[in-house]
């Protein structure tokens, strides 16, 4: 056998057996340049083998447990904010759904004037009294009509929605029945109108220019009434009328 | 392992903490009874090696190196060096072959166990370690 290098470094690593080991063995016996290579190779080897670790510097373990706790903490805010954020989600898809506005209009009507009193933030008949206050809380409603047909106006407040927004409530009531309108803080997918039936009211969603209006009643009739004579207010406006409840005439 | 491939203690704890870190995220892939030693050094390894990516370095490529004109080791220096002599030319040595002089001579690893954690041949890894060590042995030779 002639001289195999790499041979000499596997016997030095204790990985030759058999034959294999026998014949290079009998090769360094007489080799003297393989004998120098794997003397040379053990003395590395026995300097490296149990070199002693640097110490860590103080607090690396610590270091690493706070990480690992940092993730468990991720892990765990994961957990919890990921329901939260698929709420938010289905709370943003549902905000700008036609009937689930209609619905959410629907319960504040019924909320509102199934309580007594009526739980008005502003108590008028004056639209100027009910605009002033709006106005004091940030929301523009400069021409609320004193009554559309028998329902006059009886006052306001502000209605939460589910999605933390807030819709200006205005009331009107007559002896035949309550209407609310609504001022939706936000868009809604929808053309121009949208109908619904919800727990025995009727709800009205309209868009007149920028704005979208909602109108809910007892009674079909008078919601209708109610949208016609919006629409009929606008139109007499002329285009660029927005937003609507800016630009509502007092009923003659 | 960390400290001598990275060559100072900075570099090294940050290894370790990342390999930590990675070890505990990938915990479920870990099968048990396997050694987990083993399972720790690759993670490193794999960090190490894509550091050394990011910064436009691939210890693969070093494998090319030419092992330099053949010079006869001097017998009687390389076995009157030093530990400390010897850790200088390990620091010195191209990181692919240091790895696996680390792996072997350092830390007691078989060649297979290094081929896993290096993800090469065990032929690859006895080949690492014999031009390894004859770096070793030349760069032991010319310290007098």
């Amino acid at each position: 056998m002639g001289c195999e290098p790499q041979r000499v470094t596997a016997l030095v690593d204790d990985a030759l057996e058999g034959e294999e080991r026998a014949a290079l063995e009998a090769h360094l016996a007489g080799c003297e340049e393989c004998g120098a290579q794997l003397e040379e190779e053990q003395h590395i080897r026995a300097s490296l083998r149990g070199l002693p670790s640097p110490e860590p510097t103080f607090g690396l373990e610590q270091r690493v447990r706070r990480r690992l706790r940092g993730r468990g903490r991720l892990s765990a805010a994961a957990r919890l904010l990921l329901p939260l954020a698929a709420v938010l989600m289905v709370a943003l898809w549902a905000r700008g759904y036609s009937p689930f506005v209609a619905w959410e209009l629907a319960r504040d009507h019924t909320h509102c004037f199934g309580m007594d009193p009526l739980p008005a933030r502003v108590l008028a008949s004056e639209p100027e009294i009910v605009t002033a206050w709006f106005d004091e809380q940030g929301t523009n409603l400069p021409l609320i009509p004193p009554s559309v047909g028998r329902l006059a106006l009886v006052g306001g407040r502000f209605c939460w929605l589910p999605d933390a927004s807030r819709a200006a409530h205005v009331y009107y009531a007559s002896d035949h029945g309550q209407v609310s309108v609504f001022l939706v803080p936000h868009d809604v997918r929808m053309s121009d109108e949208h109908a619904a039936h919800v727990g025995g009211r009727t709800v009205a969603l309209v868009r007149l220019g920028s704005s979208i209006l909602g109108v809910v009643g007892d009674d079909e009739n008078q919601v209708g009434a109610f949208v016609s004579r919006l629409r009929t207010s606008v139109a007499a406006l002329g285009p660029g009328a927005t937003p609507i409840l800016t630009t509502l005439r007092p009923a003659s | 392992m960390a400290y001598r491939l990275t060559g100072n203690a900075h570099d090294a704890e940050d290894l370790v903490q990342e390999t930590m870190l990675r070890a505990y995220r990938a915990f479920d892939r870990y099968r048990p009874g396997t050694n987990a030693r083993a399972w720790l050094f690759t993670i490193l390894h794999r960090l190490r090696t894509d550091a050394l990516r990011r910064r436009g370095r691939s210890p693969e490529t070093v494998e090319l190196l030419n092992d330099g004109p053949p010079v006869a080791p001097v017998h009687e220096a390389i076995l009157t060096s030093g530990r400390e002599e010897i850790v200088r030319a390990l620091e010195n040595l191209p990181e692919v072959f240091r790895s696996a002089v680390v792996l072997r001579d350092v830390e007691e690893f078989t060649h297979a166990e290094i081929a896993d954690i290096l993800g090469v041949p065990v032929g690859t890894v006895m080949s690492r370690i014999h031009r390894g060590r004859a770096h070793l042995r030349r760069a032991l030779s010319g310290r007098v």
